[in-house]
């Protein structure tokens, strides 16, 4: 499963690499914005990368709870951590391109916080999972935090949109779907894919490492 | 239901009445307040920032902070005492423990914002206006969604290392939806706004409690399972 | 290439680095505990 899973994030690599080229050698630069529009053929498939991550989490921990079948429980530790690392590309890639586009590093705008937060929490159930010794209960507390950061998720999206309509925001210029030049939208959707098969190749190998190292364990 | 409810009432005044023996939940968390609310106080330069700015989050940080502590003592007193244990043996249903801790951690937790609101309003200068008792149902509400999920984390940090660092972590993220609420409705109070324009902040934390609530009961059992 | 275009373009450049260094440093982290 490990070797399958790594197999395909190679493939997947190779796919963005040809999604970076096409990118910046192959897409019309936006006029608005500059090159830092670019941004957006990394930024935006990260973060589907990451919500997708997250949320499989609080499906996986729900399920857990049901069934209690461990492989769940690995499932999850698994997408929570790769989740961490499409993170860690959203709120990098997200500031480089707000600095120059919004004047400001960072605004607290529904999905960069929605995501701070769910990096917050998840780094909080890998905290909780290394304090726990036994696997069964670090199965079942872990489902426990997956299923209500799950439902959390709808609360802070709510709360954060009321927060920003009241205070005078600055343009955010996000080009939207249909108005996308087709050359944009083509990337874009490539690079989406590629960045979801790269969540398939990366969770395989990561919930590879998960079965071997609780097989060794039980 | 009335057995049910019966049960859940007795785990709350078992819980209420150790507490007010020892009163620890609840002066530490009390204290830890008071000193946030003097730090908050002195972190500005009082001659550009007034204390009406910075008032409504200053109550609400206060009173998460405080709210925490009260929620970590409470259940670190449980587990020195073993007392989970012993009702998790009596014929007692999981719904009912869940309730009847989360309804003695609510009422700790309600007893700490009722001393922080009055030094809130003595060390930020606020007029007493009905608008305050806006705030402390604000308070309310807000702590009755974050409390059921406190209420769920704690029993299940308070069995990790590092438990009094670990429930803050994870408790936090979960404070964010009531406390923006809180904080906004709060600032609209404070500023005198009609009531019209702030029920809907309401409303959002009425249906966080609701939710919360009802996921708590269905998720406590697992975190007790043996 | 004017000043502002130089900036906008250096951060564009920075965050397709950084993000090659995430996914690859990810994957690294991978291979080696794949291959204990």
């Amino acid at each position: 499963m490990t070797r399958g899973g790594l197999w395909i994030s190679g493939l997947a690599m190779a796919g963005i690499a040809g999604v970076y080229w096409l990118a910046l050698l192959g897409t019309p630069t936006e006029r608005w914005q500059g090159l830092s529009q670019k941004i957006l053929y990394i930024h935006a498939p990260a973060a589907w990368a990451a919500l997708l991550a997250f949320g499989l989490v609080g499906v996986a921990s729900a399920a857990y709870l049901f069934l209690r079948d461990i492989r769940l429980d690995t499932f999850a530790e698994a997408s929570a951590e790769v989740g961490l690392a499409f993170s860690a590309i959203m709120l990098t890639t997200g500031p480089l391109w707000g600095r120059p586009v919004w004047g400001s590093w960072w605004e607290w705008e529904p999905r960069l916080t929605l995501t701070l937060l769910l990096v917050l929490l998840f780094v909080g159930y890998r905290a909780l999972r290394n304090a726990l010794d036994f696997p069964e209960d670090r199965a079942r507390y872990s489902a426990v935090v997956g299923v209500m950061a799950l439902v959390l998720v709808p609360f802070v999206h709510l709360s954060v949109y009321l927060f920003r309509t009241i205070h005078p925001q600055p343009v955010l210029l996000k080009p939207s779907a249909p108005s996308m030049p087709w050359e944009m939208l083509r990337t874009l959707l490539t690079s989406i894919g590629a960045f979801t098969l790269l969540y398939i190749g990366f969770v395989t190998a990561r919930y590879g490492i998960g079965r071997r190292r609780q097989q060794e364990a039980g | 239901m009335t057995s049910f409810l019966s049960a859940a009432w007795g785990v709350a005044a078992k819980d209420i009445r150790v507490e007010l023996a020892s009163r620890t939940a609840i002066t530490t968390a009390a204290a830890f307040g008071v000193l946030t609310l003097v730090v908050l106080n002195f972190a500005r330069d009082p001659t550009v920032v007034s204390l009406a700015t910075i008032a409504p989050g200053a109550l609400w940080v206060t009173a998460a902070f405080a709210g925490i502590v009260a929620l970590n003592r409470s259940f670190s007193m449980e587990l020195e005492q073993g007392g989970l244990d012993a009702l998790l043996l009596a014929p007692v249903g999981r719904g009912a423990i869940y309730l009847g801790k989360y309804l003695a951690n609510l009422a700790f937790v309600v007893v700490v914002d009722l001393i922080v609101l009055p030094v809130f309003v003595l060390f930020f200068n606020v007029a007493p206006t009905p608008a305050l008792v806006g705030i402390l149902g604000l308070l309310v509400l807000a702590a009755a969604g974050y409390v059921a999920v406190g209420t769920v984390l704690a029993a299940m940090t308070v069995r990790t290392r590092f438990a009094e660092l670990m429930l803050p972590v994870l408790l936090l993220v979960f404070m964010v939806p009531p406390m923006l609420v809180g904080v906004q409705a709060t600032t609209r109070l404070l500023g005198g706004r009609p009531m019209g324009e702030i029920v809907g902040w309401f409303w959002f934390l009425i249906l966080y409690d609701v939710v919360f609530i009802t996921l708590g009961l269905m998720l406590f059992p697992a975190t007790v399972d043996e | 290439m004017n000043q502002e275009q130089a900036t906008t373009g250096g951060y564009m450049v920075a965050a397709y680095l950084i993000t090659a260094v995430i996914l690859l440093g990810y994957f690294a982290s991978l291979y080696r505990r794949g291959r204990r």
